[in-house]
């Protein structure tokens, strides 16, 4: 009996997010003639990918206790080099691509040594690194706008994984890789070490070290995990996206953080799953493309991601609080 | 050196802020000598107009950090708070007076916002932070259609910037230092105080001897709100114009003065003095910078340098007393 | 017994002010229960962690399996077969059971942890131990008593041969406790190693073959369990025989007021339907195991956790508690059994911590008149002989004892009249601990009503003019002090309910 209860009780969450997101859908669709469109698809779609492989990262350091707020300016960082080394030092796309994931778990390496070695607050060891991210991108780009090349320059091969365009219809072929990133890191999370121990950092560190376990470096990784996926986002957003503006990026990071936290991730730690944080990203894409719909402008969606946030938080405390008391 | 330490005078003082005071010194010093004209007026009035705005968030953080908690939406708010009360004014019809209120009241209202959700809700402040730095950013858009807002010059009628200066007086600093007293004696001398910083430092103690601990909790971010509402005022009154979606690179300038000057991250340890030295070494540094020929881009990457090494000696300093 | 397996020669270390281990002796035989013994504060997890490496030694030679070895932290040590049942559970809860007792050295498939096979394996080996836990419920889930089990198979399933119990037995009930032996037993059969700390004077002599007992981090010998009685060993933890007379008779009157009446508390699991009466002028005890629902009782009657239903009077008027602070202006205060945690502000001064509670009767307009504070503070260093230079002095730099004094200060101070002082002694040294039982004594002459929640029953007989005893968040007892032997509170203390 009770092994059968299991799966289910763990799939729970995963489920409310899911049918919150169908339940966002029909209201759009129900509200707004335009949205119910082929290329209103298309626009979430693209909206989606940098988001969603941002919050798969971001979820290992929220998992472990801690937040990485360096994700967004770090996207942006990254991408400005990227793009800095194929326009203007002329590398082949694919090389720039590995010099910016490189980039990528260099800070996420930085923000992990911070954090777990050195033992600073991980709010304000990547705030720190989100200011140095944002300083570094406008440096290194000279403080202007980069683009990747554009749809039928050389190198532009690149956009067509996220975007395939076959004759007239545009197939966003990015949602694929995307969603098999994420099933791949929640079988990392659930069924390899580097997942597991993540875990056990979150919901007791002590019991971690006494265990005989190295906690340092797995601490270490959780942030590499982070940096690595800002870095994917980087070229999933170069990628989707015209001009990368040097200064922009903040923000991001608290789309991805509040889908991870959507989906089922404790905002305290110790628990969380990546399915979840995947379906939980599509709740904040969704506000952000179809609130203009309904006539709300797209600063609102900065207001209502705040309040989403929160609120998730707010009924993850509730849900604790009920649940301590049985 | 530790009898340099015990020593009654400088332990009065505090050894900290007295090498804080010699960095300070020393800085302008270098500075002088390196940057041509470095010395003279112009620049000492354009670093304290830096100084006055991070110094008001720096002091609101301060006691925030002392309950143990953090607030990184200051930045967002005192924009926001300065869009809301400038669209008023210029757009709106407001007088002056009224418009400088509803600038602290914004502060205010985004003060008891946050305090309420870490105190009541239990909500972790970073996530707080996080939600209301982007409201802010996102309400301020809203209020004022996403258009940046000049406040007026003096001779229009823009009396408020008599409160940072008076031709070459500056008259913000008075101000800017008898509130920092106030909150000095706030911090250290009443109530209020007493409880941020003890709960800091173990709150379930302060709650089993019977203390509302949730009330002083929220206090803390509540004047750390307002003063950010003061500090939009001294922003705009030094640099005029003031553009929605921006601030967040301040947040770690306040947070940096506020650590530099010795208040601890893991809350119960507050100086206001310090953070008054902090705030004036950040304000030089970015000066010199500037002076330099270096953009503001350095001033980020120095600054977060900054906080991680200040951070860093004070958990250092804490593992050594363990 | 067989041969000595481990050994442990002049260990010597030293923190910063303290000398924690002044060359120490200590040997384990295969096949043999050794306890280790001794106040706290005497050394015996040091001596421990000395020896699983997570201290490092600053003098003095471990010999195990005759060659010397030193352990650089506990993987090295568990590789080796030496292995620590920790005090405090260190489980991680939101993993399974399986996942936890492997956790560290998991089986691989591939890239892929092998979770099946984990818990085929946790199956066997709680098989071979004889319980019944099922690998896969979440370590959350289960009792304190079955998360202990857990941490004993984990501890054998590293092929251990020396095992080491740091106070298994403080949070079991009765049942799990003879579980417990049980396992141990079994264990010694198979010619393991066992070194066993425990406080429980009853539970060495039942199950232990050798005694070794230490003193403020000294060795001071060793003794055959069998040969020796109990005041043998305890003359040796204290290093003076204390005069320990039970209270004979009450000293409060039977006409007394009530002044604190608890009816029908109910708060959770560990709370049930508790009622008692707490008259003026009186000591009362509260008796039972860990866990039995005590400071449960005294937190949910405090205000600190929420109860769901029950009613409080005080002085025969009813009192709405919902929070710390309903139950202060009622005149209640609570003395922590965890004074760092809940009890003092240790950054803080001990003026400081003084007027904590009653903070506002120290206000001078707006601001708070420190001089008032310091003469206050001063009075009550004073008046509980408080050992500090001054009243600036920050609690962190003070002993167990002047601090708990702290506590009980910053409560006179309120001026609180019904006082709940749970386990007031733990953690204190010998000397210390008379101090605070005089001071309590002389309280509850001078009128002020006190709820003592202890462990140890020499403290309870000694101290309580009634004693009410709870056992699994049921009140299962009121005893006057007159009708009341150990063994009766000890057989209500373990009494099964349904």
């Amino acid at each position: 009996m009770e092994k059968k209860k299991a799966p289910a009780k763990i799939f729970k969450q995963e489920l409310i997010v899911f049918l919150v997101v169908v339940a966002l859908l029909i209201f759009f669709c129900a509200a707004s003639e335009d949205f119910r469109k082929y290329t209103t698809i298309l626009t979430i779609m693209d909206y989606s990918y940098y988001i969603v492989l941002m919050a798969i990262g971001v979820a290992f350091p929220l998992i472990t206790g801690g937040v990485d707020l360096s994700i967004g300016t770090g996207l942006v960082c990254y991408s400005l080099a990227g793009g800095y080394m194929i326009v203007h030092m002329g590398l082949p796309v694919w090389l720039a691509m590995i010099v910016t994931i490189l980039f990528g778990i260099v800070i996420g390496t930085l923000n992990g040594f911070l954090i777990g070695v050195m033992g600073l607050p991980p709010f304000l060891a990547t705030l720190c690194t989100c200011m140095i991210t944002r300083g570094l991108g406008s440096i290194c780009s000279g403080n202007f706008g980069i683009s990747w090349p554009a749809s039928g320059q050389d190198g532009s091969w690149f956009r067509n994984i996220f975007k395939y365009t076959a004759g007239d219809t545009k197939i966003p072929l990015g949602f694929i890789w995307v969603l098999i990133l994420a099933i791949v890191m929640h079988y990392v999370l659930n069924h390899t070490k580097i997942g597991r121990y993540t875990i056990a950092i979150g919901s007791n560190k002590e019991a971690a070290i006494l265990s005989g376990i190295n906690v340092k470096f797995y601490h270490i990784m959780a942030y590499v995990i982070s940096g690595f996926f800002a870095a994917l986002a980087a070229i999933a957003y170069s990628a989707v996206f015209g001009t990368v503006l040097p200064g922009t990026g903040a923000g991001f990071e608290l789309e991805a953080i509040g889908g991870a936290i959507i989906g089922g991730v404790s905002a305290t730690g110790g628990a969380g799953s990546i399915i979840g944080t995947f379906i939980g990203v599509f709740v904040i894409c969704l506000l952000k493309t179809g609130l203009p719909f309904i006539g709300l402008q797209a600063n609102w969606q900065q207001i209502v991601t705040g309040l989403v946030l929160i609120g998730s938080v707010m009924v993850d405390i509730v849900k604790k609080s009920k649940e301590a008391k049985k | 050196m530790k009898k340099i330490k015990e020593n009654p005078i400088i332990k009065k003082l505090g050894f900290n802020r007295i090498i804080l005071t010699g960095v300070l010194i020393l800085m302008y010093v270098i500075l002088s000598f390196s940057v041509k004209n470095f010395a003279g007026m112009p620049r000492i009035m354009s670093a304290l107009n830096y100084a006055y705005f991070l110094g008001f968030l720096s002091l609101g953080v301060t006691f925030v950090i002392a309950t143990g908690g953090i607030d990184f939406s200051i930045g967002p708010v005192m924009f926001c708070c300065a869009l809301i009360s400038g669209y008023s004014l210029t757009s709106l019809g407001v007088p002056m007076l009224p418009a400088l209120i509803i600038s602290i009241l914004v502060g205010l209202i985004f003060g008891t916002f946050n305090g309420y959700l870490v105190a009541y809700w239990k909500v972790p402040p970073f996530i707080v932070s996080m939600a209301s730095m982007n409201i802010a950013k996102g309400v301020a858009s809203v209020f004022t259609k996403t258009q940046s807002v000049s406040w007026p010059q003096l001779a229009k009628g823009g009396w408020f910037r008599l409160l940072v200066k008076n031709g070459q007086i500056p008259i913000g600093v008075v101000i800017f230092l008898a509130i920092a007293v106030i909150c000095s004696i706030i911090l250290n001398h009443t109530k209020g105080g007493r409880y941020m910083l003890s709960l800091g430092s173990n709150r379930e103690a302060v709650r089993l001897s019977g203390v509302d601990i949730k009330k002083w909790e929220m206090l803390a971010y509540v004047i750390c709100g307002v003063l950010a509402g003061i500090a939009a005022i001294y922003f705009v009154g030094a640099y005029t114009t003031v553009q929605p979606g921006y601030g967040d690179q301040y947040n770690n300038e306040a947070i940096a003065g506020c650590v530099m000057g010795g208040t601890s991250m893991a809350g119960g340890l507050a100086s206001i003095g310090g953070t008054v030295i902090g705030v004036f070494i950040i304000a030089l540094l970015q000066e010199g910078i500037l002076a330099l020929g270096f953009t503001k881009d350095y001033q980020l990457i120095m600054t977060g340098i900054i906080v991680i090494v200040a951070v860093y000696a004070d958990v250092m300093a804490r593992r050594r007393k363990n | 017994m067989g041969e000595v397996i481990l050994e442990m020669k002049d260990i010597d270390k030293s923190f910063p002010g303290v000398h924690a281990l002044d060359h120490v002796c200590f040997d384990v035989r295969r096949g043999e229960v050794h306890a280790l013994m001794g106040e706290n504060g005497a050394g015996k997890s040091t001596l421990m962690k000395v020896l699983t490496g997570i201290y490092t030694k600053d003098s003095g030679t471990i010999i195990y399996e005759g060659k010397e070895i030193e352990f650089h932290g506990t993987r090295e040590a568990q590789d080796a077969g030496v292995v620590i049942v920790h005090q405090e559970l260190n489980m991680v809860g939101h993993l399974t059971v399986a996942q936890n007792i492997f956790i560290g050295r998991e089986f691989k498939k591939g890239f892929s942890i092998d979770d099946r096979k984990m818990n085929e394996e946790a199956a066997k080996l709680f098989k071979r131990l004889n319980i019944d836990i099922d690998p896969t419920a979440t370590m959350s889930d289960l009792t304190v008593g079955k998360q202990q089990m857990c941490e004993i198979a984990k501890a054998i399933s590293h092929d251990a041969k020396v095992i080491i119990f740091d106070e298994p037995s403080a949070a079991l009930t009765e049942t799990e406790i003879e579980d417990l032996f049980k396992i141990i037993r079994d264990l010694r059969d198979q010619q393991l190693g066992i070194v066993y700390i425990s406080h429980r004077m009853d539970e060495i002599k039942v199950i232990t073959d050798r005694v070794t007992v230490m003193r403020d981090g000294c060795y001071v010998g060793t003794l055959i369990t069998a040969d020796s009685t109990k005041e043998d060993i305890v003359s040796m933890m204290v290093g003076r025989v204390i005069y320990e007379e039970p209270k004979t008779k009450s000293m409060v009157p039977d006409d007394a007021p009530v002044v604190l009446k608890v009816d029908h508390l109910c708060a959770g699991k560990m709370v049930q339907d508790v009622s008692f009466e707490l008259r003026k002028g009186e000591i009362l005890g509260f008796a039972g195991l860990m866990g039995a629902g005590r400071t449960e009782t005294a937190r949910a009657i405090f205000g600190a956790d929420p109860k769901e239903s029950g009613d409080i009077y005080v002085n025969g008027k009813l009192v709405e508690i919902n929070s710390p602070e309903d139950a202060v202006k009622a005149g209640i205060g609570y003395l922590s059994e965890d004074r760092k945690r809940f009890g003092i502000v240790v950054q803080k001064t001990i003026a400081e911590n003084t007027t904590m509670a009653d903070l506002q009767n120290y206000m001078k307009g707006l601001f708070i008149d420190k001089k008032k504070e310091k003469k206050v503070a001063q009075e009550f260093v004073d008046s509980l002989a408080t050992k500090t230079p001054s009243v600036d002095q920050l609690v962190v730099n003070l002993s167990g004892g002047n601090q708990q004094k702290v506590v009980i200060a910053k409560w006179l101070c309120k001026n609180s009249d019904i006082l709940i002082f749970d386990e007031p002694t733990r953690g204190i040294d010998v000397g210390a601990k008379n101090e605070i039982y005089k001071l309590m004594n002389k309280l509850a002459s001078e009128g002020k009503s006190i709820i003592m929640i202890s462990s140890e029953m020499t403290e309870i007989l000694r101290m309580s003019d009634r004693i009410v005893v709870m056992c699994e968040g049921h009140k299962t007892g009121e005893l006057r002090i007159e009708e009341t032997k150990q063994e009766l509170i000890m057989s209500l203390a373990t009494r099964d309910i349904g």
